[in-house]
């Protein structure tokens, strides 16, 4: 009789660990036998590139700066998407008018809007700013929209019976229904407004020549064109998928924190 | 019995009601000429086969529905709109998930026309003492989904009492409950509508329902409707003295009631699943 060998807890870690370490190795002994001056990049050297970038803080702040614009553009984007999808989802007419621009506007890249944004706001902060709200925006809009056409109609009416005014109804009533909808919006434009500011800066951190746009897609655009440092460039890459998932998980807490009806 | 020459506490005239298919722009009649006055204290309970326009009725008395024609006045004043007067008991008891027990039954209070003038604490008492009254002390930090279909029930039945409405419609409100829960939530329905209590100082109460023995058992008079169009068949006075414990089940008086009662919708019940 064949028995399976007993599930450790730890399988799960070991079997999630391993491909990735196994890689790591073989990159590293691949990257070996290159030739000295090379630039690809290679395990120690990114590893070392991180200790070095940390160290100065450099990467720090540039994170902190890439991140602070995130929130004050999704910032906008929920005050904009939230409040104008509570509008389109509770009137008929304001949709119907709303829609084809919402609509056509929607397919246009963050990064197609990006050259008029550089040319209107110039090269810093507001221009990456503008064009995480402008990401955010869509996803935001869309699920609030969504959430509130799809609010059980008696509790509207049982809220009505108990002569809560109008207005009112919109926040103690519609609003929580369409919450876990909006929150699935928020989490949706958080990631590409990530995605959204890393990018802008790069095309900001290109037009400015590599000046004082700052932030990690800054720092990427100098280490590529101008120190040629890839190690550098995939210990931005690192950052920004951990930044990445940190939101994420962020988000899924909050979420519990919220709607702790739904746990 | 409530049949003295009082003005009536509700009186509907010549009420019916008209949908338009929204892409086909056909018409159906909901609900036609339905004439019924109720006096002040009386437990109406409405029966009929499904899609006799019941539900309609009741969403015209709480101004969640506009008759098409006819008019509907509580104390000779018509009714235009919704108001915290006529409570409604909703069929799926329409609970804010989000809201625990206690938010849920003193939502009315907090933000609607019934706790205007009244002070927190004392909004606090009395979502506290309607708690005590269905039974539900100890569950008043849950939520909706951790509820039993009878624990629903009884929090939207304090919902509806906290609110102090004078009118309470209650849409097929032990609908969704097994069968021995409905019997015992039946009688308890009773005694917070004030069975016990003298007469001029219970609740008007419209109860829609298609179980024809839950009608004998709560009301003073049963209006009976039929489909297509729906209106009013018959209005039958229940003559069983209160209060009504469970053995009144037994007596002949309750079967002949019933056994009438299922005479007048028993043709178009049996036609509906021919």
């Amino acid at each position: 009789m064949i028995r399976p060998a007993p599930e450790s807890r730890w399988t799960p870690v070991i079997n999630a660990v391993l491909l990735p370490a196994v890689l790591v190795i073989a990159w590293q002994i691949w990257a070996v036998t290159l030739p000295a001056d090379t630039r690809a990049p290679a395990p120690v050297g990114v590893v070392a590139a991180f200790f070095h970038l940390a160290g100065s803080g450099g990467l720090f702040s540039a994170t902190l700066q890439s991140l602070g614009r995130v929130l004050l553009g999704f910032a906008f984007a929920v005050v904009f998407g939230v409040g104008l999808g509570l509008l389109m989802g509770s009137s008929r007419s304001v949709k119907d008018n709303l829609d084809p621009i919402i609509e056509s506007f929607r397919p246009i890249a963050p990064m197609a809007v990006l050259p008029i944004a550089i040319l209107l706001l110039g090269t810093g902060t507001p221009a990456a700013l503008s064009i995480v709200a402008y990401a955010a925006f869509f996803p935001l809009l869309i699920n609030t929209v969504h959430g509130v056409s799809r609010v059980d109609r008696k509790l509207v009416q049982a809220a009505m019976t108990m002569g809560v005014p109008r207005p009112r109804i919109l926040a103690t009533v519609i609003l929580p229904a369409a919450l876990p909808s909006i929150m699935l919006g928020a989490r949706v434009a958080m990631g590409v407004a990530w995605t959204a500011i890393i990018a802008a800066e790069l095309a900001v951190g290109a037009k400015s020549g590599g000046g004082t746009s700052g932030g990690i897609g800054q720092m990427m655009f100098v280490f590529y064109a101008y120190s040629i440092d890839l190690n550098g460039i995939v210990v931005c890459m690192i950052v920004i998928g951990v930044v990445a998932l940190l939101i994420d998980r962020f988000f899924r807490a909050t979420e519990r924190w919220l709607m702790p009806w739904r746990y | 019995m409530a049949t003295t020459n009082r003005a009536p506490k509700l009186k509907l005239s010549n009420v019916s009601k008209e949908f338009t298919a929204p892409g086909t722009g056909q018409r159906t009649v909901a609900v036609a000429d339905v004439s019924l006055e109720i006096q002040s204290g009386e437990f109406i309970c409405v029966v009929g086969p499904s899609g006799c326009g019941k539900s309609t009725v009741l969403n015209m008395v709480a101004g969640l529905a506009e008759p098409s024609s006819g008019t509907i006045e509580k104390d000779g004043v018509p009714i235009t709109g919704p108001g915290a007067d006529r409570g409604v008991m909703f069929q799926d008891y329409a609970l804010f998930p989000w809201l625990n027990v206690r938010d849920n039954i003193g939502f009315g209070l907090r933000h609607g026309t019934p706790g205007k003038e009244l002070s927190r604490s004392t909004r606090e008492e009395r979502v506290g003492h309607y708690i005590e009254l269905v039974g539900l002390a100890g569950s008043e930090n849950k939520y909706p989904h951790q509820l039993s279909g009878g624990m629903r029930q009884r929090v939207a039945l304090a919902r509806l009492l906290a609110n102090g409405p004078d009118i309470l419609l209650l849409d097929e409100p032990l609908g969704a409950l097994d069968a021995q829960t409905r019997l015992i939530l039946q009688v308890e329905l009773l005694r917070i509508w004030g069975e016990t209590a003298p007469a001029e100082q219970r609740k008007t109460a419209i109860f829609i329902t298609h179980d024809i023995e839950e009608t004998v058992f709560l009301a003073d008079r049963v209006v009976v409707m039929s489909t297509h169009p729906g209106r009013v068949k018959a209005v039958l006075p229940v003559d069983l003295p209160r209060p009504r414990e469970e053995t009144i089940r037994a007596e002949p008086r309750f079967g002949h009631l019933a056994e009438e009662i299922w005479g007048l919708i028993r043709d178009e019940a049996y036609r509906a699943i021919a």
